[in-house]
């Protein structure tokens, strides 16, 4: 008897134990991975509609001729920009990838020394050195050559999702937005992002 | 020493130090070495940036260089064709005209489709290698150094095999002007610069000129200043062997051997710093061992 109902009490706690691994491993579900996939699936789905806007403009090689390469550049941006005539602000930066984004981005700016900090708003201030005011940048938005670029902060991009060769992020002031490299194109835009 | 009588002291060197002749060159011209020009930040278009131009060219005469390294900001503001033409064709078109080959990094006020402009070198890439003699030269983009960059970047430098391996990007690791140094572009590019033992280091963005005193090993130097100045920006401490921010100026090197020669000479002549650099022997250190080091400025 004794021995039976060792057995029911071990197989009860084998099934406790199965159960409460199942949980543990439901809890350790990562809540970021849904909105990054999706975010990841919006950006392939603009760099298959960009690639094939570039396929049909020609291949771009190294020329001596700066005006084709800025008509090809203006070319890609109009095609892009008349193919997604609708798009708009948080098309790809959704309301869930961004709740991800902010939460990364505030955690690695916190974990930044006061040194770091420091310089990093006279990278994001050098336009207004030149007299050039902030901007929020527009989706469809060609981005303006007489704006410096700000460098990206190298120790934020290993924690973002990793963007096709098309496409990069980008900074102004406090706000994130991706950019079509070759379109210099504003492809979508996650204003105050970065704090 | 107050900011005028600084400015006022800047302002005699530049009168009255003694103009040379382009035929005054402090560089060996030793058979078999590599020679190259130095510039950064030159694309204004503007008339000073002509007045270097023609300098360069004076100095070409005595000192032919095959290869120039330029340090980003290459064109200013707007990047149409006639911009491409007046803030860089023109200004070095004696240097062109003689095929010197122009090898440019990325600046942050540069489109990245300059990848595309031929006479900048770039080869389609925004980031890359090239070798002349026994100089390894590793070409960064500093804006954007994101982790296919890095890891490029440590796969080229560990199998390089050159004597000297030369780094050049936009942003300066080091430096006593006042926007200071690209802490965060720093504090992922030097562990790799040290671990694989690279010698120099060139960068551009501040529009001065310093040879800094080596830090963990590396020769730095700034050379932003061939068209745009910030005048008097430079805080000499003990991080600067020699600083000049009163003038527009440009480097040429030469290296021989184990030997690194370089003069630096403002836009009106006078040489502002020369000297030779020996290349340090590097003792390979672990990326992790510098996670430690104190940052210097």
């Amino acid at each position: 008897m004794a021995g039976h109902a060792g057995a029911r009490c071990g197989s009860t706690a084998l099934l406790l134990a199965a159960a409460l691994v199942g949980c543990a491993k439901r809890e350790r579900v990562d809540p970021t991975a849904a909105p990054i996939a999706d975010f990841n699936q919006r950006v392939d789905q603009y760099v298959k509609l960009r690639n094939h806007l570039a396929d049909s403009l020609g291949k771009i090689d190294e020329t001596k001729s700066q005006a084709e390469i800025a008509a090809r550049s203006t070319a890609l941006a109009n095609a892009i920009s008349a193919a997604r005539a609708s798009a708009k602000q948080g098309d790809i930066f959704t309301v869930e990838v961004a709740a991800v984004f902010a939460t990364l981005i505030k955690e690695e700016f916190r974990r930044r020394a006061d040194s770091i900090k420091e310089t990093r708003v006279e990278q994001e201030q050098e336009h207004r050195t030149d007299g050039l005011p902030d901007f929020l940048p527009k989706v469809n938005q060609i981005y303006p050559t007489n704006y410096p670029l700000v460098t990206f902060p190298p120790t934020l991009l290993p924690l973002l999702p990793k963007l096709p060769e098309s496409v990069e992020y980008r900074l102004m002031g406090h706000h994130l937005f991706l950019r079509d490299i070759e379109a210099n194109l504003v492809v979508d835009v996650m204003p105050n992002a970065v704090p | 020493m107050n900011a005028r009588s600084r400015a006022l002291a800047g302002l005699l060197a530049v009168c009255f130090a003694a103009p040379v002749s382009a035929q005054t060159l402090t560089l060996p011209r030793k058979p078999g070495s590599v020679r190259f020009l130095v510039i950064g930040d030159t694309g204004t278009g503007d008339p000073l940036e002509y007045a270097v131009g023609k300098e360069i060219s004076l100095y070409y005469k005595v000192f032919p260089f095959p290869f120039a390294i330029m340090l980003g900001d290459n064109i200013y503001g707007s990047e149409r064709p006639q911009d491409f033409d007046n803030k860089f064709i023109k200004p070095y078109q004696p240097l062109l005209d003689a095929k010197v080959e122009f090898n440019a990094t990325l600046g942050n006020h540069d489109d990245p489709n300059q990848r595309f402009y031929k006479p900048f070198n770039f080869g389609g890439n925004r980031y890359r290698t090239f070798k002349k003699g026994n100089v390894r030269f590793f070409v960064l983009d500093s804006n954007y150094l994101d982790p296919d960059q890095l890891k490029w970047l440590e796969k080229e430098l560990s199998t390089s095999g050159s004597d000297w391996k030369i780094a050049y990007f936009h942003h300066p690791l080091y430096t006593t002007a006042s926007r200071g140094p690209e802490l965060e572009v720093r504090k992922v590019l030097e562990p790799l610069l040290l671990k694989y033992g690279v010698d120099v280091v060139f960068s551009g963005h501040e529009h001065v000129y310093e040879r800094l005193k080596p830090q963990k090993g590396i020769y730095y130097f700034t050379a932003g200043g061939p068209a745009k100045l910030r005048d008097h920006d430079t805080h000499p401490v003990t991080l600067t062997d020699v600083t000049f921010d009163t003038d527009r100026s440009f480097m040429l090197v030469e290296i021989a051997g184990k030997d690194l020669y370089f003069q630096t000479i403002s836009r009106t002549g006078t040489i502002v710093d020369k000297g030779v650099l020996h290349r340090l022997v590097h003792k390979p250190l672990p990326a992790d061992t510098l996670k430690a080091t104190k940052p210097v400025h």
